[in-house]
């Protein structure tokens, strides 16, 4: 009913008593009010500059919002690295929005940067702005996620998901003392991380005899709905001993209700080595997460970069896979943000 | 006299600000790329400059101009499958172009006859319509995306990258605004609209078909979201089936910055314009210097509070 009254036509009115008003005093306040909402943005603009100005010779950095640690972790060490490099360094967000990274590679071949460093926002949506920065004659270095193309990157690193999962199910089933009933929570369908990471789970899972799934759901990578799908699979299968998750944040969502369900020692495996669940390992909650080394992908893009634009060539074929680390109680300490200490 | 042209006002200092801040920011490269970027917005805004004066909103622009893009990139990469005669046709990429369009204008239509016909509010309705057509954006591919819209020399549906290649789409946006600029302030339809936002009850005891315009401002609407989703999709030679989301706040942001009030009845397409410019100079501007992105965010908010607050004086001062 409000949002009907806020869009009826006619209310024009209702400022009219507003003539009443003296001229010289109601001048004023507009003054005033004018002068404060400029300075606040001249204040926010001054604040936000800072010393961000990019120098002659630039690296561009796009990746997915910072509001994940993992594409925040691997924007600050690229840039770490490109500075300690000599370049100067712009970041930015594409928000998983094609269209928004094609404003953004635009604006980086204009602004002459000699190299784009990124994590795309699409393996089909991302080829065309990758096309045209190529025609322009800058290069682009692809970390984390792979494009459906090949040529059109100078490189694409990215850490090896199935070398990855297959350490997190030996750890799994080692847990486990290689029987009991287990669950399987599953990212997105459509990613194709998802199914490699479910694919080299159950290489290496399917070979016990003793372990049995008696559930296999996708909770799209999200943490809430990891919740809210374990809830629904508890009740009628209380005898769960373990749940092996696609990434950390379902781990997480499955962790809490397995806590909240009151059901003790199950052992929850994650994949990534989030911030997050490295907290959870330390206070028990968790068993055991596979990190992918982001920070080092991106740091070796960028040296890579940097020997493309020195001496023509990365000296490493276009398609590169790091392998990924297991993280557990015992050896927790070694690691911090996406990398080995 | 001065707060009517506030947006250009705050364009000019923008422009000012960044000129001296980065180098690259006047450059000729620069600025052709910027209005590339502003088109998209401006377009969309310009349809959403019509629904707001006639006294509505539209929040399915985003979602329109989605769907918009996916049948676009389905009859180009799989053409129009028809099993019950085991044919599929492949359509030349202008008739592609008109049958996204109209179904743009077919989801435009749905909104209108919602709040015309069936009286519903235009926020609920538009609201309603924003879900149906990102869902039925997503079930044309299940989710997937079509890759590489280059077409096929044999099937002659070759061309689609060509319309948002260059500076196309800077010149669909100054047709598109210049179109509107004259439908808007030399036709009766124009009037009607501003009539109609303006008092509705006015407008209707004075002859004008309220219901008919009400109806027909969501057609324009929709048919602007389909054509900026042609753009995006021709320009990433890709059609995605999240495009467009979120893009419904930044044409109302062009459109509130020009001075159109979301009551209904005042404001004008060139305000649009100017608004539309105003967000895009501030967004690259902050991208060329570095500006870390929730900053951004953060300007962004301020400057369309500021816009609004100098609105309200605006009127204020109109009324003394």
């Amino acid at each position: 009913m409000e949002v009907a009254v806020f869009y009826s036509p006619g209310r024009r009115g209702a400022h009219g008593g507003f003539a009443e008003r003296s001229d010289a005093g109601f001048r004023r306040v507009v003054l005033r009010v004018l002068a404060v909402s400029a300075a606040s943005v001249l204040a926010a603009l001054l604040l936000a500059c800072g010393s961000h100005m990019p120098s002659k010779k630039t690296i561009a950095i796009i990746t997915p919002s910072h509001e994940n640690p993992f594409f925040k972790a691997e924007a600050e060490a690229a840039a770490a690295r490109a500075s300690e490099l000599g370049y100067g360094v712009t970041v930015n967000t594409h928000d998983d929005d094609a269209h928004k990274q094609d404003d953004l590679f635009d604006i980086a071949v204009a602004n002459r940067a000699t190299a784009v460093i990124l994590d795309n926002a699409g393996a089909d949506a991302s080829i065309a702005a990758l096309r045209k920065a190529k025609a322009s004659g800058v290069p682009c270095f692809l970390i984390d996620r792979e494009i459906n193309a090949n040529g059109v990157a100078a490189a694409q690193i990215v850490s090896n998901n199935y070398q990855g999962a297959s350490l997190g199910a030996q750890e799994f089933a080692r847990l486990m003392g290689e029987k009991g009933d287990y669950v399987e929570l599953v990212g997105r369908e459509s990613d194709t991380n998802a199914s490699i990471r479910s694919q080299g789970y159950h290489d290496v899972l399917d070979k016990y005899p003793g372990l049995k799934m008696i559930a296999r759901q996708s909770a799209n990578w999200s943490q809430t709905e990891a919740f809210q799908k374990m809830e629904t699979i508890i009740p009628a299968n209380r005898a769960i001993k373990g749940v092996i998750a696609g990434n950390d944040t379902m781990a997480l969502g499955a962790s809490a209700a397995l806590k909240a369900a009151g059901l003790g020692n199950v052992t929850v495996v994650g994949f990534d080595g989030s911030p997050d669940v490295l907290a959870a390992i330390r206070a028990g909650d968790i068993q055991a997460t596979v990190l992918q080394p982001a920070a080092k992908i991106a740091r070796l893009a960028v040296d890579q970069a940097h020997k493309y634009l020195t001496t023509g060539s990365t000296g490493a074929p276009e398609k590169q896979s790091i392998d990924c680390e297991l993280v557990t109680r015992a050896n927790i300490d070694q690691f911090g943000l996406f990398a080995r200490k | 006299m001065l707060f009517r042209l506030r947006a250009l006002v705050a364009l000019v200092l923008l422009v000012a600000v960044f000129s001296i801040l980065s180098p690259a920011f006047l450059t000729a490269a620069n600025l052709t790329i910027l209005l590339r970027h502003v088109a998209i917005n401006a377009i969309m805004a310009v349809g959403m400059t019509f629904v707001i004066l006639s006294g509505g909103i539209d929040l399915s622009v985003g979602s329109i101009a989605g769907l918009a893009g996916m049948i676009a990139g389905l009859l180009i990469d799989r053409g129009l499958v028809l099993p019950v005669f085991g044919v599929v046709i492949y359509f030349q990429v202008w008739l592609v172009l008109v049958i996204a369009l109209f179904a743009g204008a077919t989801v435009g239509l749905a909104n209108g006859l919602l709040v015309s016909r069936l009286g519903v509010a235009p926020f609920i309705a538009t609201l309603g319509t924003m879900y149906a057509a990102r869902g039925a954006a997503l079930l044309v591919s299940n989710g997937a995306t079509f890759p590489n819209l280059v077409g096929r020399l044999e099937l002659r549906n070759t061309g689609f990258p060509l319309l948002g290649a260059g500076a196309n789409p800077i010149w669909l946006m100054l047709a598109v605004s210049v179109a509107a600029a004259l439908v808007a302030a030399r036709t009766p339809f124009g009037k009607h609209v501003y009539a109609v936002g303006g008092n509705e009850r006015a407008a209707l005891l004075s002859g004008v078909r309220v219901k008919r315009v009400q109806a027909l401002v969501y057609v324009i609407s929709g048919l602007c979201s389909a054509a900026v989703g042609l753009v995006i999709a021709s320009q990433l030679v890709a059609a995605h089936p999240a495009t467009g989301e979120a893009f419904e706040l930044n044409a109302i942001a062009a459109v509130v910055l020009g001075g159109t009030s979301l009551m209904g009845g005042r404001g004008g397409i060139g305000g649009t314009i100017a608004g539309a410019l105003v967000i895009g100079v501030l967004a690259d501007g902050l991208v060329l210097l570095g500006v870390s992105e929730f900053w951004q965010i953060v300007i962004k908010g301020i400057v369309i509070i500021v816009a609004v607050i100098m609105d309200q004086f605006q009127r204020r001062l109109a009324w003394k």
